[in-house]
């Protein structure tokens, strides 16, 4: 098992992108392949592991979605990393 | 519709600055073969299209396109970020800064202004197809141009995986062509 304290924002990341680059990648391939079953079970499987890792990643850091921003105090949606910015 | 998520298809962090190697590789956001006119090009077809595959495929890939145009408009803006007026100047694009400064401006390399007439909608699936699959051809050859022209890992790295989309876009695309092909048969 990972250490808690170590998994960083970068790692999360990584784990996520790869998550979905996955997804993206079969939803094409059904695109052309509708009917290919070993396939549709596949994304299916994507799917739910990229929500997890979606998850995950903006329980520890910050929304990447504006819906999971946190609404309590202030408007959490303008932390993180904008696509302009690069990630410390 | 769309909905923004808050990260790029891999991160780009680039550590080096460079504004000359910033402005060759500008030509993906607003050049001819890149990425704005690929995803205007099939978000702009799939309204013409009757059969779903080539509906969800064109959608699928046009937005796959405009985060690309997200990726590089951030490789564009980290090589540059900081650098003044002279530095541009020294690297040779000083032209560049009188007319944007640091700003991402949808142009190609050598200046030339977006334009919609890099692009056709033709309502004829067969012909938006091929058109399609040129395009995507394209784009991966001007991504080997600047990957001739980069020495930087940061760059070439997410270079490398743009150009690799492009070659994969276009097997789904020859994939689609057949299938619209056989039903006219
Ligand atoms: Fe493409």
């Amino acid at each position: 098992m990972e250490n808690n304290r170590q998994i960083t924002a970068q790692q999360l990341m990584k784990k996520l992108s790869e998550a979905m680059f996955y997804v993206n990648d079969l939803k094409l391939y059904l695109d052309t392949h509708p009917e290919d079953s070993r396939a549709l079970r596949m994304f299916d499987e994507a799917c739910k592991n990229s929500e997890a890792c979606r998850e995950a990643f903006e329980k520890r850091f910050y929304p990447l979605m504006a819906c999971s921003s946190d609404c309590d105090k202030e408007w959490e949606w303008l932390v993180g990393v904008w696509p302009s910015q690069k990630m410390a | 519709m769309f909905i923004f998520t808050k990260m790029t298809q891999i991160p780009v962090k680039i550590n080096n600055k460079n504004p000359k190697l910033a402005s060759y590789i500008l030509s993906q956001y607003g050049g001819p073969d890149g990425e704005l006119g690929a995803s205007l090009r099939y978000l702009s077809q799939r309204f013409a299209q009757t059969d779903k595959s080539g509906i969800a495929l064109l959608t699928d890939i046009g937005t796959e396109e405009l985060g690309h145009l997200e990726m590089v408009g951030s490789i564009v803006t980290q090589l540059t970020k900081g650098e003044g007026a002279r530095s541009f100047d020294r690297y040779g694009v000083g032209d560049y800064y009188i007319d944007h400064a640091n700003g991402v401006y949808p142009s190609s390399a050598s200046g030339v202004p977006f334009s919609a007439a890099y692009l056709q909608s033709k309502a004829d699936p067969i012909a938006d197809i091929m058109e399609d699959m040129a395009a995507e051809q394209k784009a991966r050859a001007t991504y080997d141009n600047i990957l001739r022209m980069s020495d930087d890992p940061d760059v070439t790295n997410v270079i490398r995986f743009l150009r690799e989309r492009e070659v994969v876009h276009f097997q789904r695309f020859g994939e689609l062509l057949v299938k619209l092909q056989s039903k006219i048969k």
